[in-house]
């Protein structure tokens, strides 16, 4: 069950987990890293974060926190939540369960946070034997997951398949906004030399970033 | 609201059951927890996706197995980590 993150057809990976969770115990939760957001993304928001969605998949939300609340609340040790209050909760709720956590660009969380980060993702994974965890981010931060999760981790390459730039042309031409300009003579064009486009055409057609 | 919620906060604090209104505490629990809210990044990406690409990954046999791998097997495949480029589509496969 997942209740914040929503399970409507415009994701790929939670989608597919979530066509799960309404089955069983589980609940799925996400994170998108975002260097503009490096401030506020510290550790402790991330994981309080991902410990949030956790609770917000329970009907109740769970003793621990609540107590964790109630205690600060009164100012027995008053300084706010800490990283390792977090994954104590987090650990309680998750024990009994299946989770699974998506970890977007993970190479835009700054390294300084980064290792707080992939250290407590791997107590949770030791923690709770049921928990998944799904992180995206470009090659240069594959060698610290590595090291920091040994051999538990599989991995998967990302290209753009040429299907996929196909798809992606031919829906950005059919919402293209200056219908005057475009044509069927140019759209054809266009997808004719898909194989060989190149980055600038690849661009000029609304992609977000350039083709490696 | 929650049963145990109640329970609990009455058997922490007698005081506070006074004042206590479930459904205020709860969401004063949640932004505690974090300010962040990363289900709005989720939405703006779902928004912007052009279904179906990236669909292959589902297939592969190195999802569907840390996908279906039971606890029994915890060492082996807990963490699927996609690495590419930029520009490549990572965000649009979660």
């Amino acid at each position: 069950m997942v209740l914040l993150i929503g399970c409507d057809n415009s994701s790929l990976v939670i989608d597919r987990l979530c066509d799960e969770a309404v089955k069983e115990d589980t609940v799925v939760m996400c994170f998108y890293f975002d260097f503009a957001a490096r401030n506020e993304q510290s550790p402790v928001n991330m994981l309080g974060s991902l410990l949030r969605q956790l609770v917000s998949g329970q009907e109740n939300i769970p003793e621990a926190v609540v107590q964790s609340f109630l205690e600060r609340k009164r100012g027995i040790g008053g300084r706010g939540l800490q990283v390792s209050g977090v994954l104590e909760m987090f650990q309680t709720i998750a024990a009994t369960k299946r989770t699974f956590i998506c970890v977007d660009a993970l190479d835009e969380c700054v390294p300084a946070h980064r290792i707080v980060v992939l250290e407590s993702l791997r107590q949770v994974l030791r923690g709770s034997p049921n928990t998944r965890l799904f992180v995206t981010g470009r090659p240069q931060v594959r060698s610290e997951v590595e090291k920091r999760f040994g051999g538990a981790t599989t991995f998967i390459s990302i290209q753009p398949t040429e299907n996929g730039v196909v798809r992606y042309l031919r829906d950005k031409l059919r919402n293209d906004t200056t219908p005057e300009i475009m044509s069927s003579t140019l759209e054809a064009e266009i997808m004719k030399n898909i194989p060989g486009m190149n980055s600038e055409t690849y661009a000029e057609l609304g992609a977000r970033e350039k083709l490696p | 609201m929650s049963q145990n919620f109640s329970d609990n906060c009455n058997s922490i604090n007698i005081a506070n059951s006074f004042n206590y209104t479930p459904s205020n505490d709860e969401s004063k629990i949640l932004a505690w927890l974090s300010p962040l809210e990363p289900w709005v990044r989720h939405r703006d990406i779902g928004a912007q996706r052009v279904d179906g690409i990236g669909a292959w990954l589902l297939e592969t046999r190195e999802f569907r197995r840390w996908r279906n791998v039971s606890s029994e097997d915890e060492s082996n495949h807990a963490t699927l980590f996609c690495d590419g480029n930029p520009g490549v589509g990572k965000s649009y496969i979660m």
